[in-house]
């Protein structure tokens, strides 16, 4: 019987292609323009790290001494980064299923061939946990090893883009790059991959591209590489060194653990409190002790990186979209009322009230769906244009969540606007229709 | 088949109250072929909407097939209609944009059938009507008489116990009113029972019995005349048996 409606269903759409159009137009208009903007705000709060995102912490101490707080006006401020002591220190923690400390820094990188200038690329020295932590896509290879991590190796992680420019897109792995005068071999090469925001360091550009190189975080004392980041210390330097500068209480390095469940939090915790005591106990983290384990999501909210007035936006676009299907609503019940006699015929001729009702719905939600699929290449010009005033527009695409969420919003309008209509129709006395036919 | 005691219907307005039927009684026999006539507004089409539960009546009782019709749901009159009644209505009452072969097909539909047994059903019908080379065609590409033909193998696809006709041929030339009835004497004479309303005296004849209707009341009630076979009538009760 489903089947039989929606044939007649497209039978009635074929009856009055102007009406249909109309009709499948409000629906589409509607559909386009919020699937557009709730688009827009599922970038930014999306799982960022799909089956993760309750699991990965970003770990920050309250090492900042002086007496005084962080941030001068907020008394409750952490430093955003930890220092090298304190991540040397927290890779001792067991508890942690995969952790890093990382940071970003920048090096010139050398075509093999004179065809390409060399460029200064951005580089991030991270532990190979940091691939699986975020879910990073590989193309080719994958994230180094351990030993690589142990022994400092010379081995690099390239982007898509950076593979393209040196090796044409080619499968890399074993082949060199050259970073100022130092060769590395290629051990992997990432997919695609651009998250809306740049999770590893939130704190600065988060609307960036991930970097284009990923080195072994371990390459930082004998390779001497500086943060191209943001640093701060509440205590000079004095004399400066890049020794001195590891060994100092300079914040500049992030640090992301991934526990096994989310309950080991408080174990984490108790063992980061504790490592905070002693640090106290030897003179130290002069505050109270205090420690922040953050998700991502938590991180975004509290940086604020999801631009204003998004939330809003996506807000009056479904509104946009109801009264689209209201407005639809008076249409509906014309085309209906004026296949009364049809009705009538189909209620002489055995169809319930029920039967009758449930044709028109499907005859509204066909209308839906098709509005539906117009709005989504509507909504891909929409969302073009949103893109190109956006510096991480390429994150902006419709998903697989999204196209669905897209489907459901079409039936839902479909049955906003045929609710009412399809029971007016079912209501129809049929006595009344077939002697005036 | 069909038991009426003392059925009221009344349509109300604000201001006015019209008494479409006044204690009408009447009983109809499994197989008998009665014809109801009477002037226009004496209650002749309100009887038939009410006897063919299209419309509700207010007083008294109906008995249709052994049931008592006053107490079913809108669901349980449906399957009534769909599986125990046919109607054939004065203007065709086809659905215009689907082809014969699918306005034909709409009860069944409704009855849930296979497709095999629907696709048989139709043919079968649509070939006692002689409109086996029509089923592809829009209601508006064939003749009056050749609409009420298709109404009328839309009724026989169903093959219903009791068939209600509103003036069948009151849209049609002598010639295709003679054809239509000859198809509903066939039909008849196959067994299913037919209460046919009209204003044609010659139609009326043609029935078994008589009624009159006025005011709403069943007046007069003329006796069973004698039915002489023909040979049209033959061949469409043999197709049919």
């Amino acid at each position: 019987m489903f089947f039989y409606h929606v044939r007649i269903a497209l039978k009635s759409l074929r009856r009055n292609p102007v009406l249909s159009s109309l009709l499948i137009g409000g629906i589409a208009v509607g559909i386009g323009i919020s699937t557009a903007f709730v688009t827009l705000r599922h970038m930014y709060v999306q799982d960022p790290i799909p089956g993760g995102s309750d699991r990965v912490f970003y770990v920050r101490l309250d090492s900042w001494g002086g007496q005084q707080s962080y941030m001068s006006d907020d008394p409750e401020s952490l430093p955003d980064q930890v220092t090298y002591a304190d991540a040397r220190a927290l890779l001792e923690s067991p508890i942690p299923r995969r952790q890093t400390p990382t940071f970003v820094g920048a090096a010139f990188l050398h075509p093999a061939t004179a065809a390409t200038r060399p460029w200064q690329a951005e580089i991030r020295l991270t532990f190979n946990d940091l691939f699986d932590i975020f879910r990073m896509p590989f193309a080719y290879g994958g994230p180094w090893t351990e030993d690589a991590d142990a022994r400092a190796e010379r081995v690099a992680v390239i982007d898509h883009d950076t593979n393209q420019k040196l090796f044409g897109g080619e499968n890399s792995v074993g082949r060199t790059i050259r970073l100022e005068d130092a060769e590395f071999r290629v051990v992997g090469v990432l997919a695609p991959w651009r998250p809306p925001l740049r999770y590893f360091e939130m704190n600065r550009g988060a609307t960036g591209k991930p970097e284009e190189v990923y080195l072994p975080f371990n390459l930082v004392e004998p390779m001497q590489i500086a943060t191209r980041g943001n640093a701060n210390n509440w205590k000079p330097i004095q004399p400066y060194s890049f020794e001195a500068m590891l060994a100092s209480e300079r914040v500049w390095l992030q640090y992301w653990v991934e526990l096994a469940a989310p309950g080991d939090v408080d174990a984490y915790g108790d063992w980061i409190a504790s490592y905070v005591e002693g640090q106290r106990s030897l003179g130290r983290f002069e505050q109270t002790t205090r420690y922040r384990l953050s998700t991502v999501p938590q991180l975004i909210e509290e940086f604020g990186l999801m631009p204003a007035g998004v939330r809003a936006m996506s807000i009056v676009a479904l509104l946009f979209l109801l009264v689209c299907s209201l407005n639809l609503i008076g249409i509906l019940l014309g085309k209906f009322l004026a296949r009364a006699s049809e009705v009538s015929v189909r209620r002489a001729l055995g169809a319930s009230r029920a039967q009758v009702f449930w044709q028109h719905l499907i005859e509204c939600e066909l209308i839906g769906l098709i509005g539906g699929g117009a709005g989504l290449l509507l909504s891909l010009g929409v969302l073009a244009v949103i893109r190109r005033h956006m510096r991480n527009g390429e994150a902006l695409r419709l998903d697989s969540e999204m196209l669905l969420f897209a489907a459901v919003l079409s039936l839902v309008a479909g049955l906003i606007a045929g609710l009412y209509p399809a029971w007016r129709a079912c209501r129809i006395a049929p006595a009344m229709q077939l002697k005036v036919q | 088949m069909l038991e009426m005691k003392n059925i009221r219907k009344i349509y109300r307005t604000d201001s006015i109250e019209t008494h479409a039927l006044e204690d009408l009684t009447l009983s109809v026999g499994t197989g008998e072929f009665v014809s109801v006539t009477g002037p226009s507004g004496s209650g002749k089409t309100t009887f038939l909407n009410v006897a063919g539960l299209l419309d509700t009546f207010d007083s008294g009782t109906y008995h249709l097939d052994g049931k008592d019709v006053s107490r079913l749901s809108d669901r349980e009159m449906s399957k009534i209609r769909n599986t125990t009644i046919g109607f054939i209505f004065q203007s065709f009452n086809l659905i215009p944009d689907l082809h014969v072969f699918d306005n034909v097909d709409v009860p069944l539909r409704y009855r849930g059938l296979p497709a095999k047994e629907r696709r048989e059903r139709i043919e079968r019908a649509l070939e006692q009507v002689g409109l086996s080379a029509r089923r592809r065609h829009l209601p508006s590409q064939l003749s009056g008489g050749q609409q009420q033909r298709v109404a009328i193998a839309r009724v026989l696809a169903g093959d219903p116990k009791l068939i209600f006709a509103d003036e069948p041929t009151g849209n049609l030339d002598s010639t295709m009113t003679r054809e239509i009835m000859d198809l509903l004497e066939g039909i008849n004479q196959a067994g299913t029972t037919i209460v046919m309303v009209t204003h044609s005296p010659e139609c009326a004849d043609r029935a078994q019995r008589r009624l009159h209707v006025f005011d709403g009341r069943v007046v007069d009630i003329e006796r069973p005349r004698v039915t002489l076979t023909r040979p049209a009538e033959s061949r469409i009760a043999s197709n049919l048996a």
